[in-house]
């Protein structure tokens, strides 16, 4: 399906961004992992390399447009293009987020400048390439909370909301240069942005009727799932892989939920 | 994305995108039924899908008629004993006549709420227990870029594709505790018979278009509205059906997607 493509996953190293760079390397890309942690991004980049694929581990923050040249430059030099770019690194907030019940000033800054400006930093330092090659497929990853604003997660909400009108902007954009650009909206994963999540939303019951992270996350996706089973980064990887593949040719600008029917516009 | 063994019915199969939809399953090995209103052009089509290696039948099918698709289901049932894909791709862009009219006539309204969603509820009410029964499904209403957004051109049409986008969602939330999966596809921009007529409309009550052939206007509107500057095919669509009805798309229910070259964004 992806054979010979070359692919960089921002974040790529855990979570979301791990599964990801996981199913678009079983279905023959080679990945790029970019991301804050070099140590976890080299462990992926293993992972993949035991796929029988070519991988690399780039330090690489999206917030920075310096980082994001360097990231796209290291790729072209080592592989010769950017067939796909998975604009998919996210914070839920400022430092130590999950211990406050409010968004503060923080919160808003890291959200917009990693969840928003870290998308347009990768666009922007990738488009000369795929412009001139008049190829390239771009995912972006939002959220569920982009379609409909979380409670108390009010910063994080509005930087999703702000992925998908981004993802929307250079759709329009990029698409005379034959370039796709979509967006995914997962809705609920276990990942440790989800244990965080499980943490914050308990903390103001006593310790002894709080549950474990993991539970917590599971009655939420019972109560919220009509699936009623929680989505996995492998789930937004194939429909990442889908959407980056030539059978997604005539997709671009669509925002797609992933969620077990959670939201569904 | 393996859909080996799978037994996908197509309504409005016969020909046009139903049948660009059955050939793209085909390539992943589904068992094809071709259910058509037009028994002739279901058989050949069955029998082309026959000969490319994999179990297909032909049942005659009127969507709106709940006993003729209650029937189909039976049949097909008696030939596979288990339906896992129902594709719900039969729809009318009005009544017989409608491109020669400037206006949205009252058998227009009529036949594209007839066929476009009670058609796709008739299907949904007949095939949905077997679903349930099997613990497993995956349905596929098809609506259109027209039921995105209220235009003035085809209100009664465009009316009709927003409600079955309005439905899926229903009907999703419903089945989903049987591990049933429902979504809409979106189809934007498509060379196929229903187009030619609304070409022959366009060139006859649009300014922009007047006098145009019809793959003319067709081809102006590619370029006017269509950012990617293409046309879709029915093999666009069947590449987004064969994905929403396979292992993938697992966790994907209740969503409608379009595939329209950016026409829409969503």
């Amino acid at each position: 399906m992806l054979s010979d493509r070359i692919a960089i996953v921002t974040g790529g190293a855990s979570g979301i961004g791990k599964g990801i760079a996981m199913v678009l390397a079983q279905r023959g890309a080679d990945v790029v992992i970019a991301d804050t942690s070099i140590e976890n991004a080299t462990d992926t980049a293993r992972a993949i390399e035991k796929l029988g694929r070519r991988s690399i581990a780039l330090e690489t923050d999206v917030t920075r447009r310096a980082s994001t040249d360097a990231m796209v430059s290291t790729t072209l030099s080592k592989f010769g293009k950017i067939d796909i770019l998975v604009n998919n690194a996210g914070v839920g907030g400022g430092r130590e987020w999950w211990t406050r019940s409010h968004s503060n000033g923080d919160d808003w800054d890291r959200a917009y400048m990693v969840n928003v400006m870290g998308i347009v930093h990768g666009i922007e330092s990738a488009q000369a390439h795929m412009k001139e090659r008049r190829a390239g497929k771009i995912i972006n990853i939002a959220s569920t909370a982009g379609r409909r604003s979380v409670v108390g997660f009010v910063h994080y909400s509005a930087s999703k909301a702000s992925a998908i009108n981004v993802s929307q902007a250079f759709a329009l954009r990029l698409a005379q240069f034959g370039i796709n650009v979509n967006c995914i909206c997962p809705g609920l994963l276990w990942t440790p942005l989800w244990e965080r999540i499980s943490e914050r939303r308990q903390s103001h019951l006593p310790p002894d009727q709080r549950l474990s992270p993991r539970e917590y996350f599971l009655a939420q996706v019972k109560q919220q799932v009509p699936l009623g089973r929680e989505q996995t980064p492998e789930d937004v990887g194939k429909l990442a892989a889908f959407l980056a593949s030539d059978l997604a040719r005539n997709i671009t600008g669509q925002s797609i939920n992933l969620n077990g029917g959670s939201v569904k516009s | 994305m393996e859909l080996k063994d799978r037994v996908a019915i197509v309504t409005g199969g016969a020909t046009g995108i139903g049948r660009g939809i059955g050939e793209v399953l085909v390539r992943y090995r589904a068992a094809i039924v071709v259910a058509d209103l037009d028994a002739d052009t279901a058989e050949r089509t069955a029998s082309d899908f026959a000969a490319m290696g994999v179990p297909s039948m032909a049942v005659v099918a009127d969507v709106t008629k709940p006993d003729s698709i209650e029937k189909s289901v039976a049949d097909v049932l008696a030939r596979f004993g288990h339906i896992d894909i129902l594709v719900n791709n039969a729809g009318v862009a009005g009544a017989r006549g409608w491109h020669t009219s400037a206006d949205s006539r009252e058998e227009d309204w009529i036949a594209a709420f007839e066929v476009n969603v009670k058609g796709i509820a008739n299907a949904t009410n007949a095939v949905s227990p077997v679903m349930r029964t099997q613990r497993a499904g995956k349905i596929i209403n098809i609506a259109s870029i027209a039921g995105r957004e209220g235009r003035p051109a085809l209100p009664h049409y465009s009316a009709s594709k927003a409600a079955v986008i309005n439905y899926t969602q229903a009907v999703a939330d419903e089945l989903a505790p049987f591990n049933i999966n429902v979504n809409a596809v979106c189809p934007g921009l498509l060379w196929t018979p229903m187009w030619d007529q609304v070409g022959h409309r366009y060139a006859r009550f649009n300014p922009r278009y007047e006098g145009l052939p019809s793959r003319q206007v067709f081809d102006t509107m590619i370029q006017d509205v269509i950012p990617l500057k293409r046309e879709q095919t029915p093999e666009d669509i069947g590449n987004l059906i064969a994905f929403l009805v396979s292992e993938d798309a697992r966790n994907i229910t209740g969503q409608a997607i379009n595939v329209d070259g950016g026409a829409f964004l969503r």
